[in-house]
């Protein structure tokens, strides 16, 4: 298997420099372009699984590039790391095409989490699987349903979407924001610990019915879903 | 301006123009109808003394006897009534005349052959028909009476016929003057109307509205021009400020980036390290509310940045988001939420009001206190209110619960940065919601009245 590209297109050189670090630990390729204009050109010509893209870059605003680069015929995924963070600009840029988006300052695990996600993704697009299998726990993506064995798991509509977002990453940290975001379509901090009493009933619940822990804390702000995994714990 | 006022402005114009013009051609006409009658009363009065100069001769040459004839003789060959004429003698007997009686009421005061003083009466005729006279009665020396009057019928008649034309020409005059001023009204009202629609789309929001097409050379196309020149100015400032929060955005966190991942480099001091990422994210916190609060006042009344959102499905949503940690941390959270109710909203700020709100509810109560969301529907707006059991809030910190950076007592140490309630009333404001805080006897709560969209 071919290692996956990312192009990083940033003019701040510690951040341009922390991405592809983080990048490169995740066993990538990374080409790094400082202006809008290389940026976009280098997306244009090159094959990328995932695109980082600034907003307020030398000669434009990220979030352009995105509609030209889909225009062009590209599948990239586009993650947006910006210093525009508020709520309603991570909506702007989610609704023009980006598919994930990480203010700045961001946490280096935070964006570790997040490059995760997108080559998951990346990985993803090529398999329609309707089931997730963990050992004896099976999430049914179209029932919507959970079991353990011959059990059936009761769960909530919310903790399913909570419990399935976990499983498409599952062995991977992800953090409250990106659980914010994607289960709970919230894209501000609430800056409380709501998330965490979420998964800490989810965690309980599902201990509960099958006597395994699968959610556990992460080093840093965040969880990892993995029925055999307490290193990270 | 409301369409109403505008509209009864332009009633009120259209009448006074149709007034003055109706009010001008009036005088004129009737300065016209006096003019004829005066000049009809002195053909009258001329023909009356000629007729008196008849007499006069006559009566000079030969006295009664000539009058008596000259009465006889016209009295034969005289058909009807337009010139009545009676001579008398001392005992009021018959001499001579068309008439065979004194008219009631006529005195004898003329002093020689002259129409002056003329006495007007009514008198009825051998043919029983009644009709007014002028003339001129005299005692003729020797105490003869005499009376020569001459009919007003025809006089009557003609003024009558005029009247008739002048009321159909007031009539026409009235409707000419109505559809011209009502003409005049609506250039006028139209003109400015087109400000006043303007104005109206500016103050919800549309700022970057403009009159349509081309400015006309005259004093409203000024008007319309400067009214531009206003809003090209305001609205330039307005990007402005969004241009200079973003680029503070980038300015403050750029650096506070650098920071942070400085900080992932530096080893052995964990601790330290921690307590640098929590400042950094508070500061952040902080600075991206006030943002926050900024822009939404910027955009209050922006409609066209808003969509139609289910309230209630939100509210639903946000409150079940919050009830674990409610129930973690022993209160007793309850909602009462009508179904369907919409808004024109911004999704985002709206979970961020409830939850701003549902979050200091649970912050600012102790284990066992009641929390409630309830959103109901009222005439024309929807009521969303969050209440709760706890301490409440004493009355100086009250009024100035919504300020930025004020900060109420929190139950268990939690502290906040003091820009939640500041958000809170933002966001509502960028809404067009009323917000207060509601007198309690026991605990807060926050009332908010949103405008209410129809079910999509």
């Amino acid at each position: 298997m071919t290692k996956p590209s990312i192009l990083i297109i940033e003019d701040d050189p510690v951040s341009a420099e922390t991405i592809a670090g983080v990048a490169q630990s995740l066993g990538c390729n990374t080409q790094v372009d400082v202006t809008y204009g290389a940026g976009l050109s280098a997306a244009m010509g090159g094959r990328f699984d995932v695109i980082i893209v600034d907003r307020m870059l030398p000669g434009g605003d990220g979030i352009d590039a995105i509609a030209k680069l889909r225009g062009a015929g590209s599948n990239a995924l586009v993650l947006v790391v910006s210093a525009l963070g508020r709520a309603a600009n991570k909506i702007e840029g989610l609704e023009r095409g980006a598919d994930d988006y990480l203010a700045k300052p961001f946490d280096g695990d935070e964006l570790r989490a997040r490059i995760q996600a997108l080559l998951r993704r990346v990985r993803m697009q090529t398999s329609d699987n309707d089931l997730l299998v963990f050992g004896d726990l099976e999430v049914r993506l179209k029932a919507r349903t959970v079991h353990f064995g011959q059990t059936h798991i009761k769960v909530t509509p919310k903790e399913f979407d909570l419990l399935t977002f976990f499983a498409q990453n599952a062995g991977e940290a992800v953090t409250r924001m990106q659980l914010l975001s994607e289960v709970w379509n919230l894209h501000f901090d609430p800056g409380t610990n709501v998330v965490d009493v979420h998964i800490s009933r989810l965690r309980r619940k599902l201990e509960a019915e099958t006597g395994i822990t699968y959610i556990h804390t992460a080093r840093g702000e965040g969880y990892i879903f993995s029925p055999t995994a307490p290193e990270a714990a | 301006m409301s369409q109403r006022s505008v509209k009864s402005a332009s009633l009120r114009l259209t009448v006074l123009i149709a007034g003055v013009m109706v009010l001008v051609s009036l005088g004129g006409l009737w300065f016209q109808y006096a003019q004829v009658a005066r000049a009809f009363d002195a053909r009258q009065i001329e023909a009356l003394q000629a007729d008196l100069d008849g007499y006069s001769a006559l009566y000079d040459q030969r006295r009664i006897p000539a009058l008596r004839q000259a009465m006889a003789f016209r009295a034969e060959t005289q058909t009807g009534y337009d010139r009545v004429f009676l001579l008398l003698d001392k005992q009021h007997t018959f001499l001579g005349g068309n008439i065979s009686t004194w008219p009631d009421g006529v005195e004898t005061t003329a002093k020689s052959f002259t129409a002056d003083p003329v006495q007007w009466f009514d008198y009825t005729l051998p043919n029983g028909r009644r009709s007014a006279y002028m003339g001129v009665a005299r005692d003729l020396p020797g105490g003869f009476p005499i009376l020569v009057a001459t009919s007003l019928a025809q006089r009557e008649a003609l003024m009558a016929d005029m009247r008739v034309t002048i009321g159909w020409a007031v009539v026409a005059m009235i409707a000419l003057s109505m559809a011209a001023g009502w003409l005049v009204s609506r250039l006028v009202i139209t003109r400015i109307d087109r400000v006043n629609r303007l104005a109206d789309r500016v103050a919800t929001g549309e700022l970057g509205a403009r009159i349509p097409g081309a400015r006309s050379d005259d004093e409203f196309g000024r008007l319309e021009a400067h009214v531009h020149d206003m809003l090209d100015r305001i609205e330039s400032l307005q990007n402005a400020t969004a241009r200079l929060s973003d680029n503070i955005a980038h300015e403050l966190r750029t650096p506070l980036n650098r920071i942070r991942q400085e900080l992932d480099q530096v080893q052995g001091q964990e601790e330290v390290v921690a307590a640098l990422k929590g400042e950094l994210s508070d500061t952040v916190r902080v600075f991206e509310a006030l943002l926050d609060i900024a822009s939404a006042e910027a955009a209050t009344g922006d409609k066209p940045g808003l969509v139609p959102v289910n309230l209630s499905e939100l509210c639903v949503q946000i409150f079940e988001f919050y009830e674990p940690m409610g129930e973690d941390q022993a209160r007793a959270m309850t909602a009462n939420i009508a179904p369907d109710l919409w808004v024109l909203g911004d999704r985002s700020l709206i979970s961020q009001l409830l939850a701003n709100l549902l979050d200091n509810a649970l912050k600012f109560t102790a284990p066992g206190d009641l929390v409630t969301l309830t959103l109901s529907h009222s005439d024309n707006r929807h009521c969303l209110t969050v209440s709760d059991t706890g301490p409440g809030v004493s009355d100086d910190i009250r009024n100035r619960l919504f300020n930025q950076f004020e900060r109420g007592t929190p139950a268990h140490g939690a502290t906040g940065h003091g820009l939640g309630l500041a958000l809170v009333r933002a966001i509502s404001a960028r809404h067009g919601a009323k917000l207060r805080i509601l007198p309690q006897n026991k605990g807060f709560a926050v009332e908010s009245l949103w405008p209410k969209v129809d079910p999509m």
